[in-house]
């Protein structure tokens, strides 16, 4: 075993796991690294993986959060899959790096018996072409059926290679039989102004029996041009990576290069960093909960709903030039200082918007006929969730209690008050709830932030990259949590910089919430996890 | 009846029923804060669709090209069975009641083939939802028209009104507060409206009225339009004549009283369509298979007006 870095550097937190693992598969564990103390990398081989990542389940509470590969065929001669597990208990990450020979590695899939994993191992094999063993459906999936074989993540794929039109195989969707069993395909066009994505519904009458989702029709080879960008344009790109979680995914990739570099945004920064992450919040969650009303046709709330969140992004464009919050975030903090009066506006805004969420939530929940239609509706069970591993608020209406801004504490959110909202019965209502509860939270975070506002710098250089040197960014963003895990070339290029997204490990839980309802549920209940398609795609 | 004023109905039904249509889609937007569409955009739509060409499934037979006929017509002759501004309806003598439900019912069946033809899933869907609706919601009509029919002892709806204006005539007479319950329940499901469907939903999946008709487009899809809109003014006449018989005009009569008549009848659609607003704004629509229990209600409620018709006379 060699050490890279010094174990005493360990979170204190994380220490009783650590000791565990090491004393139990000490032997087998071929390096470790501890660049920051929050965030471990264990070396091992492929087939100690599923040991470690039971040991750190059952006993340690861990989430397997992200899996994916990297190609360093170059320098080491092989490829490293990674796998990022979360304690959020002891608020620090473990992650298991197994390098693979390209002639002879094989991911053995751990999809059976953690279904969270499913999407991600099989886009491991899309994209850098490293077979998957092991898997109950080890199909296309980041790339479609037709694409011809490349693998565009790896590195001797120029990004800029045409390639011939696409003649391969279409899509085969399972068969559902039986009497009076019809399939209803929808999309993946559809008629609002949203992103493609096939629905195919297999329903006897009206009952839902079983739902196929595709996705990645929107797939823009979004980690691969990250490869060649400077870090500064990275940001710009990051922002666009999904378009309503601009900010948070953005000060994500930015998290990531600033731990890469060693440093840290300063306070001022990070007090704004969180403000505008709560704004981010409070939009998106403003406007789903108009957008379920709607689907249940009580637009009146819709129509206040909209006028709430129009006020929201005209303060995000007062504040920072865009309404979505674009241009704001860049690495070493923040890109615009806020004057006294920009900071007295906020304040206005927060105490003017409360009363007015406040009749909107009355008015939505004094209507018998809505309750009626959100309430059992798309129930998602606490266990089934747990073994989807879905993150973020649908998870926490689904007995999740998580949330990286309390587990994990980024920007400012270890100096304000907030609880995290919990409900164990998964359906619409409490998906409803649980925005509504965070609309209070996130109001009472910008006060706080507002009325302790540190004073100083918003921004700090950052110094060069090490190349090679790794890291992972983290931010709770409004539909959960986003994590970039960036790996340095040059002072100011990434080699790699992989995206996850809530809406990749959430997607697949739609399949499960829909079951037995009717078919006319179905948008309402899509409505209440509102999944970004360009977030999973990339 | 003298051709003019078979002339004057086939342009009322012809002219009106577009704007109760622009009036309740442009309250109802104003009711939400918002300004929404004029009042009038229902006949600028109409002009529009009549100009663009059309789309047809290559899967669709000659019955898809039939039903926008069909519908427009049947729709249209049970207009004329219904009087609109004066007691005597252009085509009463050739049936009342019974053949306004089927006129109706005839193009609603030929709109469920229309939806089934084409073979796409979304009409399908429209098509045994709206067939599953209506069986429920026929009955409860013709129930609570009967309750109107046995007072006046005719089901031809002239000798109702007429009946109607008679000296014996009870305004808040107990049966016929409940059928107008049941009627008012009724023209909400047969024309599309919240709580039963939702008329300005894009969410095909939810669908039952648009799911229908997703795959007409140009003329065709203007003359759907117009009948549902034409439907849709005939019920509400309906429920407002033989209820409030207020102002119409008796046979023969001059062209004050027509005038009047008629300034009486746009009044009254007003205020039903008002209602109708209203029961949109302030409700979501129902989960699908809650909507037979609201119908059912309906059904319970004439028949309890039926009944009360022999309790209090």
């Amino acid at each position: 075993m060699t050490t890279l870095y010094d174990p005493a550097r360990i979170l204190a937190a994380l220490q009783p796991a650590f000791a565990d693992l090491t004393d139990r598969f000490g032997s087998r564990i071929q390096a470790i690294e501890a660049p920051r103390p929050n965030e471990v990398y264990l070396q091992v081989q492929m087939d100690l993986v599923s040991g470690l990542c039971a040991q750190l389940y059952r006993k340690w509470q861990a989430r397997l959060v992200s899996v994916f590969a990297d190609d360093v065929r170059e320098a080491a001669g092989v490829f490293h899959v990674y796998y990022v597990l979360a304690l959020d208990a002891a608020q620090g990450f473990f992650v298991l790096r197994v390098p693979l020979t390209p002639e002879q590695g094989k991911v053995v899939s751990l999809a059976n018996a953690l279904p969270a994993v499913n999407w991600q191992e099989r886009e491991i094999q899309d994209l850098f072409g490293i077979p998957l063993g092991g898997h109950p459906n080890p199909r296309r999936c980041a790339l479609h059926d037709d694409w011809p074989e490349v693998h565009p993540l790896r590195k001797d794929f120029d990004v800029k290679t045409a390639l011939p039109p696409f003649q391969g195989e279409r899509h085969k969707f399972r068969k559902v039989e039986g009497e009076g069993v019809f399939q209803v395909p929808v999309g993946p066009v559809h008629a609002g102004i949203i992103e493609p994505g096939h629905f195919l519904f297999s329903v006897a009458g009206e009952p839902v029996l079983y739902l196929q989702i595709r996705l990645f029709y929107t797939h823009k080879g979004t980690e691969k041009l990250f490869e060649n960008l400077p870090v500064s344009h990275g940001v710009r790109l990051a922002e666009s990576i999904s378009g309503d979680s601009s900010f948070a995914h953005a000060t994500a990739f930015c998290h990531a290069i600033e731990r890469a570099s060693g440093i840290e945004a300063p306070p001022r920064a990070r007090a704004l960093r969180t403000v505008c992450l709560e704004l981010e919040r409070l939009y998106n969650h403003i406007a789903d909960i108009g957008a379920i009303a709607t689907d249940v046709a009580f637009v009146v709330a819709n129509a206040h709903a909209m006028r709430l969140k129009e006020t929201v992004l005209r303060l995000n464009g007062q504040l920072t030039g865009n309404r979505l919050l674009r241009g704001m975030a860049c690495p070493g903090g923040v890109r615009f200082d806020w004057t006294t009066e920009q900071i007295k506006t906020i304040s206005n805004f927060v105490r003017d918007l409360m009363p007015e969420f406040d009749s909107l939530v009355t008015l939505i929940s004094e209507s018998s006929s809505t309750r009626d239609r959100l309430e059992t509706t798309g129930i998602l069970t606490p266990k089934t969730a747990r073994d989807l591993g879905v993150t973020g608020l649908a998870g926490r209406a689904s007995g999740f209690n998580g949330d990286l801004r309390r587990d994990f504490p980024h920007t400012a959110y270890d100096q304000v008050q907030f609880t995290v909202p919990v409900y164990q019965e998964g359906d619409v209502l409490r998906r409803m709830q649980v925005r509504i509860d965070e609309v209070r939270q996130s109001l009472s975070i910008i006060e706080q932030v507002l009325a302790r506002l540190p004073q100083g710098p918003v921004q700090v250089k950052v110094p060069d990259l090490h190349p090679g040197a790794v890291a992972l960014g983290y931010v709770e963003g409004w539909r959960g949590e986003i994590f970039h895990w960036i790996r340095a070339a040059g002072p100011q290029r990434l080699a790699r910089c992989k995206i996850k997204d809530p809406s990749l490990q959430n997607w697949p839980a739609l399949s499960e919430a829909i079951l037995g309802n009717i078919i006319p549920d179905f948008p309402v209940v899509n409505k209440s996890f509102n999944l970004s398609y360009s977030g999973t795609d990339r | 009846m003298n051709s003019p004023e078979l002339f004057i109905h086939i342009v009322l039904l012809l002219g009106l029923a577009p704007l109760v249509s622009g009036c309740i889609r442009n309250w109802k937007a104003k009711l939400q804060n918002r300004r929404g569409p004029p009042v009038w955009q229902p006949y600028l739509d109409l002009e529009k669709f009549f100009r663009k060409d059309m789309v047809i499934s290559e899967n669709a037979s000659w019955l898809f090209r039939a039903v926008p006929f069909v519908l427009f017509s049947s729709t249209i002759l049970a207009g004329l069975l219904v009087p609109l501004i004066s007691v005597a309806a252009p085509l009463s003598m050739f049936g009342g009641v019974l053949a306004l439900v089927g006129l109706l019912a005839l193009g609603r069946f030929f709109l469920a083939l229309g939806g089934l033809d084409p073979g796409s899933a979304f009409g399908g869907m429209g098509s045994s939802r709206e067939m599953t609706l209506s069986a429920i919601a026929e009955p409860a009509l013709m129930l609570a028209v009967f309750t109107v029919a046995i007072g006046a002892r005719s089901t031809d709806l002239s000798q109702m009104l007429m009946a109607a204006q008679g000296p014996t005539w009870k305004l808040f007479n107990p049966a016929h507060v409940l059928a107008f319950a049941a009627l008012f329940i009724v023209l909400l499901a047969e024309t599309g409206r919240i709580p039963v469907d939702n008329p300005a939903t894009h969410l095909e999946l939810t669908m039952i009225h648009e799911a229908m008709i997703l795959e007409y487009s140009g003329r065709y899809l203007a003359l759907i339009e117009w009948s549902a809109s034409i439907k849709q003014l005939v019920l509400m006449a309906l429920l407002v004549n033989i209820f409030f018989p207020v102002g119409i005009a008796p046979i023969q009569s001059s062209a004050g009283a027509l005038g009047f008549s008629l300034a009486c009848l746009l009044a009254k659609l007003m205020a039903l369509g008002a209602a109708v607003v209203l029961v949109e704004t302030t409700n979501a629509k129902l989960r699908l298979f809650r909507v037979p229990d609201l119908l059912s209600a309906a059904f319970i409620l004439a028949a309890l007006a039926l009944l009360s018709t022999f309790l209090f006379q």
